[in-house]
């Protein structure tokens, strides 16, 4: 035993030595140098979320527009600039033959006021005031002769009072009747009644009367009076097809800074935001207490709104879970809380974000 | 642990991994040599041992079967040291002649000393034939476990020392775990060998045990045959 214990050992001697002499370090694994691709994660407020400022100046802690020349500030103004008009961009530029109407109705309404007064000639008109159907085609009638005198009058000045009532009253009508030759007429017509309910028959008896002739003379005529003022730059303001951006009349003194062409506040409604909503409608959502598995319902309520906060068409009710009167009861009750809460606070300026509201209804706490 | 962070830069060779290792890792690693030496020397012995003994047999059944008297027989092998079959003949004759000496009368009592004798020598033989066979089988099992161990001490504390040195490159981290899986190796180097010459050994021992069990059997046969012989010869002759 001992001879052969001897035998191992040196055995093992050769072979460990052997091993320590040859097996020396293994060659070094190359390893190509790997370049890390960098990604960053973009919060998308920073799209959502925008100041109105400069799109080329450094990023400041105060966000303002490029600074305007003219300082005194115009209310309600949008886009910076040094108009004394908010010029809207093209959008807000296009015709609509609503906005004009609405606008020059108030003209007539004063000013035919003043006409019955200086005009003794007219014992007409005031009939006409009572019966608006019959004095029409006696109008036409009469007014003829009117037509030659301003045709004849305006170059030079006025003489008669009563012409000149007539083109005093008439150039309302003018742009009224000009301008509504580019947009579709009869939009025109059932504002005037409303408005001057206490003498109708003027503007109605001017209008019928200064239709044909009062082309002409318009032009003339928007140029001097002072109500042609306004209407310049409404006009001047829809025909500039332009984009208004930096031309409105906001007034800014800061140094510009980084920012949009307008603030955006974004699509979120604030915590605060959504706890008001969800108390007004809780406020008005009764259900009958001890209803039996009405826990198990889920009431869905998508309804669209308007920006006054009106709901706008019908709410569209979907309930799931329970059985099938109890889904009826509570939808029934979901939807007469969300038509009882109208209209809805909300700030006007997401109306993006609340234009289309989702209410979940979850009755498993009120049992 | 310290020179973990050093590692790195040095050399990877055998002799540095193992200096590089820790006190438990060195010790498991040389404790396992040891057990690797231990296993090839009973290899080495029994290679040895059993060729012999295997020839010895031989030899012996030769002579045995040749026809030669069983007297001159256990005359010429009674005074060398013998082993296997003719230690087991030589036992046999020599309860053989001590009851014949002292004219035993029972034929049945001499016969049951006769196989007791044998099988005390048998008993003798296999055990010296099967010595050390245990210990193989032990390295063989619990060598790997033994170098386990060292690689899990190893690792613990390459990790311990890379939670100090506060950076997880690879090329720390690397050495640590090399000279722990070293420990594992030489488990290995000694298991292997351990469990084959294990089994093998112990088949060759089964093997020249039945051999000379068989042997045993039919040598007590021809006892019993001479003891009949005799007792049925001497009351003739009284």
């Amino acid at each position: 035993m001992k001879g052969s214990l001897a035998t191992s050992t040196v055995l093992h001697v050769l072979v460990l030595g052997f091993a320590l002499s040859s097996f020396s370090a293994p060659r070094t694994l190359e390893v190509a140098d790997v370049e890390a691709l960098p990604v960053s994660i973009v919060p998308i407020e920073e799209i959502t979320q925008m100041q109105q400022g400069d799109k080329t100046a450094p990023l400041a802690e105060i966000a303002a527009p490029i600074p305007t020349a003219r300082p005194d500030p115009v209310a309600d103004a949008e886009n910076a600039g040094d108009n004394t008009v908010d010029l809207k961009s093209s959008k807000s530029a296009k015709p609509s033959p609503q906005e004009v109407v609405s606008e020059a109705p108030p003209k007539p309404a004063e000013k035919p006021v003043p006409v019955p007064e200086p005009a003794p000639k007219a014992p007409e008109p005031p009939q006409a005031a009572e019966a608006e159907p019959a004095p029409a085609p006696e109008k036409p009638a009469e007014p003829a002769p009117a037509p030659e005198e301003v045709a004849a009058l305006p170059p030079e000045s006025a003489p008669d009072p009563v012409a000149e009532a007539i083109t005093e009253a008439e150039p309302a009508k003018p742009d009224f009747a000009a301008l509504p030759s580019v947009g579709p007429v009869p939009q025109a017509r059932p504002e005037p009644p409303k408005e001057t309910a206490k003498a109708p028959a003027k503007p109605t008896a001017a209008t019928e009367t200064a239709k044909a002739p009062a082309k002409p003379a318009a032009a003339a005529e928007t140029a001097s009076t002072k109500d042609s003022d306004f209407n310049a730059d409404e006009v001047a303001a829809l025909l500039n097809k332009q984009d208004a951006k930096g031309g409105g009349a906001k007034r800014s003194t800061e140094t510009a800074s980084l920012g949009a062409s307008r603030t955006t506040r974004g699509n979120t409604l604030s915590q605060s935001e959504m706890d008001a909503l969800r108390g007004q409608i809780q406020r008005n959502w009764n259900i009958i207490p001890g209803m039996a598995d009405g826990g198990d319902v889920r009431v869905t309520v998508t309804m669209k709104l308007d920006p006054s906060g009106n709901i706008v068409g019908q709410p569209d009710v979907v309930a799931t879970g329970g059985s099938e009167g109890v889904r009826r009861t509570l939808s029934g009750s979901a939807r007469r809380a969300v038509l009882k809460s109208q209209p809805y606070q909300l700030p006007q300026e997401k109306y993006d974000s609340w234009a289309e509201v989702v209410v979940n209804f979850d009755p498993s706490q009120m049992f | 642990m310290e020179q973990v962070g050093l590692a790195a830069t040095s050399e990877v060779t055998l002799w540095s991994l193992f200096m590089q290792a820790g006190f438990v890792v060195k010790l498991v690693m040389l404790g396992l040599i040891g057990a690797s030496i231990w296993t090839w020397a009973i290899v080495a012995d029994k290679w040895v041992s059993f060729a012999k003994f295997r020839r010895q047999l031989d030899q012996f059944e030769q002579v045995f079967w040749s026809g030669q008297s069983l007297e001159e027989l256990y005359r010429t092998l009674s005074d060398r040291k013998s082993s296997g079959m003719s230690a087991i003949f030589v036992s046999a004759m020599r309860e053989w002649k001590k009851s014949f000496e002292r004219g035993a009368k029972s034929p049945i009592g001499l016969q049951m000393r006769i196989d007791k004798a044998m099988d005390v020598t048998l008993a003798r033989e296999a055990d010296a034939l099967e010595a050390r066979l245990g210990s193989l089988a032990t390295i063989g099992s619990a060598a790997p476990f033994i170098g386990l161990f060292g690689t899990v001490v190893g690792i613990m504390t390459s990790f311990q020392a890379i939670a100090g040195s506060k950076s997880t490159n690879l090329a720390v981290v690397a050495p640590g775990i090399a000279e722990a899986l070293l420990a594992t190796a030489i488990g290995l180097l000694a298991a292997i060998p351990a469990v084959i010459a294990y089994n093998k050994f112990s088949a060759d021992a089964g093997k020249l045990s039945a051999r000379m069990e068989g042997f045993t059997d039919e040598f007590s046969g021809i006892l019993s045959r001479q003891i009949d012989e005799r007792l049925s010869a001497r009351p003739a002759a009284e």
